[in-house]
């Protein structure tokens, strides 16, 4: 059904009192070590992939800030050759396979896909917890590789280099890679059965959250994609241990076969990571405009396009690796089909914005630097995607420049978004607004400076992953690491003020931005099964009804900090009509 | 910690026999372990096989062709026996197909490698 509706209507239901706190919630029903180790609460479990990953994004982090201080002097400022080597794989390990992968799913996918529709869990519960153990375990292996002297085959583990010369510890990395691997498989299986079987009574697919369907299709991803690497790191790991040949051409295998294998993985693991992300600006930047979506079957449709999509064009990281010509031809063409279903979000995300009563809260900064950074990495993917051009920026820093604007200023940001988001829903707790700002300010600002001398840099020809260079490159090179230096001062900050909010933070009520969907319903943090055991949620229109002003159930939305009544849009009956030719400001969806 | 919205308000006892269904709609303990244990031993057979196959040489240029047969083989047989898509309802064998056709992709675009490798272009 679509709607028109204007911003000049009648205030049509009346917000609902403040929901009581939840005696007990999820945080405080039980406080030993071992509750928390043996829980199956969905919310429980999105914690401790929150605590997991955070250790793994400093690690990563650390391993960058090695790589980025290395590079200020053109022979290397202080570690030697190898350990440079084993510093930017190290960081690509752990920041793809044990953050930006599970990050988005593992944490907020976890917290809130069951409260999002309306469900008490996941619909595999113990498969959940066991998805963070499996996890953890292949971390661990992951960690083992890292201490015992890490690998130095960079993150895609290229043989014949990996099976047959590296000395370093590709062996326990591999099979951590392996292992989290299935971590990703239960948690994209247990998601899509929660989404198909236990929506609540009026969730029907038309009115699921634009989060749900982003991750409903990373799931798709998952389940079709990870076990193709997983059989990959098998086979790498039964050449190096076996000398059996499978992709070493010494002993009759093809390097080649690894490429299409890993890629057809790799590439759309980047999906994996940056769908989730998308998943929740669209939330976001609803909610900070007070906007219906524009255009919500578009976006919904869009994100299972880009998973579909995303799995044909696996090639285009490889056209100077020796395929064939035709088949560049065709990747390079199925890589440009990639971009429509991209851009039809963007335009979309515009469009809810356009004449939306803006407000610039941490959650929105990020959003809004999510948007443009994503744009700017998706056409300078194109750039990549064109066999001539590729040619010329292949293996340079252009591609790391590009790859950091689409994972860091996307997924990272959109991360940041979601947890700021719905912090005071998980903790129950607000954050500093005005140092959450700041950080958010500070990382965008940090990430450009950092990014955008690598693109020059990479256009004018220095390869990835060398250690040294020529001197007229220096000074992108110090600009560059002057520019991390910022990025890692602005995720330092959230790491102060988001812990000292659950001390220190100002009570969140049940819905602090006024939001629209299910997971507001219920109290800050919530209880043990999400909702009222009396009174489970009846889903009666869309997920984005800012200009009806209503949530999910029909019920009234309460003021957001800072925005009053001014700001809600139901409450404008007595305003004039705001000029300007668009009078149908959104629509009613579902 | 028990969940009530996973755990069936009834528990169904499980009927004697074959077809039984789980309280979460799963079904379960539908093939005799007599049968399972047999196709066990015939899908070992045929890795047997594969792996003299690949020594011996007999078949020459056809040995892949055959070892990539035996291969499907021993796929189909743990898809129906050991995964129950003999049982299982059209979604399910649907799922099942949809993920064959997504081997498919991956194996068409990537013999457009493959096959094309060696032609020279103009």
């Amino acid at each position: 059904m679509t709607t028109a509706v204007t911003t000049a209507g009648p205030k049509i239901a009346p917000v609902p009192p403040e929901p009581p706190p939840a005696e007990p919630n999820y945080l405080n029903v039980s406080y030993s070590l071992w509750s928390w180790l043996t829980t199956v609460d969905h919310k429980r479990i999105g914690l401790l992939y929150l605590i997991s990953i955070s250790v793994f994004f400093v690690a990563g982090g650390v391993a960058a800030g090695v790589v980025r201080l290395n590079l200020l002097s053109p022979d290397g400022a202080f570690v030697n050759e190898d350990t440079y080597n084993r510093a930017f794989t190290g960081h690509g390990v752990l920041m793809l396979f044990f953050f930006l992968i599970p990050a988005v799913p593992g944490v907020l996918g976890n917290f809130l896909i069951p409260m999002m529709i309306g469900a008490k869990d996941l619909a595999f519960p113990k498969l959940n917890l066991a998805s963070w153990y499996v996890f953890m375990v292949g971390a661990g292996f992951g960690v083992w590789a890292l201490l015992a002297g890490g690998i130095d085959t960079g993150w895609t583990l290229y043989p014949p280099y990996s099976s047959r010369s590296s000395t370093s510890n590709v062996i326990p990395g591999v099979f951590g890679v392996f292992i989290s691997g299935f971590s990703s498989i239960m948690t994209g299986l247990n998601i899509m059965v929660t989404v198909h079987k236990m929506r609540a009574p009026g969730m029907t697919w038309g009115r699921l959250p634009l989060f749900v369907w982003s991750l409903y299709a990373t799931s798709l991803i998952q389940l079709l994609g990870t076990p193709v690497v997983a059989i990959t790191t098998v086979l790498l790991m039964v050449e190096r241990v076996a000398g059996i040949g499978i992709f070493d051409p010494m002993i009759g295998g093809d390097p080649v076969l690894f490429q299409h294998l890993f890629w057809f993985y790799s590439h759309p693991a980047v999906y994996i990571m940056i769908l989730p992300g998308m998943g929740v600006i669209s939330e976001v930047l609803t909610c900070f405009s007070r906007k219906n979506i524009f255009g919500y079957h578009a976006v919904a449709w869009s994100s299972m396009g880009i998973a579909v999509v995303g799995f044909l064009l696996w090639a285009h990281h490889m056209f100077v690796a020796g395929i064939s010509f035709y088949s560049a031809l065709l990747f390079s063409f199925l890589s440009m089909l990639v971009a429509v279903p991209s851009a039809i979000k963007v335009f979309n995300w515009t469009g809810t914005l356009y004449r939306g009563s803006i407000t610039f809260q941490a959650p929105m900064l990020f959003g809004l630097g999510f948007v443009v950074l994503f744009v700017i990495g998706g056409l300078t993917g194109l750039f990549l995607a064109t066999l001539g051009t590729d040619i010329h920026l292949h293996d340079t820093y252009f591609v790391v420049a590009h790859f950091h604007f689409v994972m860091v200023g996307g997924m990272v940001l959109g991360y940041m978004a979601g947890i700021h988001f719905w912090w005071p829903k998980m903790f129950g707790v607000m954050y500093s607004d005005w140092w959450s700002r700041v950080a958010a300010a500070i990382i965008i600002v940090g990430f450009f400076l950092t990014f955008v001398p690598q693109f020059v840099l990479g256009y004018h020809g220095m390869p990835r992953r060398y250690p040294n260079y020529p001197a007229e490159f220096q000074v992108y090179n110090v600009m560059s690491t002057a520019g991390a230096s910022i990025l890692g001062l602005g995720y330092l900050l959230p790491a102060f003020y988001l812990p000292l909010s659950l001390v220190f933070g100002k009570k969140a009520g049940a819905n602090p931005w006024s939001a629209t969907g299910l997971e507001w319903v219920s109290p800050s943090p919530p209880p043990l099964f999400n909702f009222d055991e009396a009174n489970m949620p009846v889903v009666v229109c869309g997920p984005y009804e800012y200009a009806l002003g209503v949530d999910q159930l029909g019920r009234g939305l309460p003021p957001g900090p800072g925005l009053g009544e001014a700001n809600d849009p139901a409450s404008k009956s007595e305003a004039p009509a705001a000029p300007g030719p668009m009078k149908k400001e959104t629509e009613v969806v579902g | 910690m028990a969940n009530p919205h996973t755990t069936p308000a009834t528990a169904t006892p499980p009927a004697a026999g074959h077809d039984t269904h789980g309280g979460h709609g799963v079904i379960g303990h539908v093939d005799s372990p007599g049968l399972l244990f047999v196709v066990f031993l015939v899908v070992i057979g045929l890795f047997a096989a594969n792996v003299a196959m690949s020594t011996s040489g007999a078949l020459g240029k056809y040995t892949l062709f055959a070892q990539l047969a035996i291969g499907a083989v021993q796929a189909t047989f743990v898809g129906l026996y050991f995964m129950h898509l003999r049982h299982g309802d059209k979604v399910v064998v649907l799922t099942a197909l949809a993920s064959v056709f997504w081997m498919g992709i991956l194996f068409v675009l990537f013999m457009s490698d493959y096959m094309t490798r060696n032609r020279v272009m103009g």
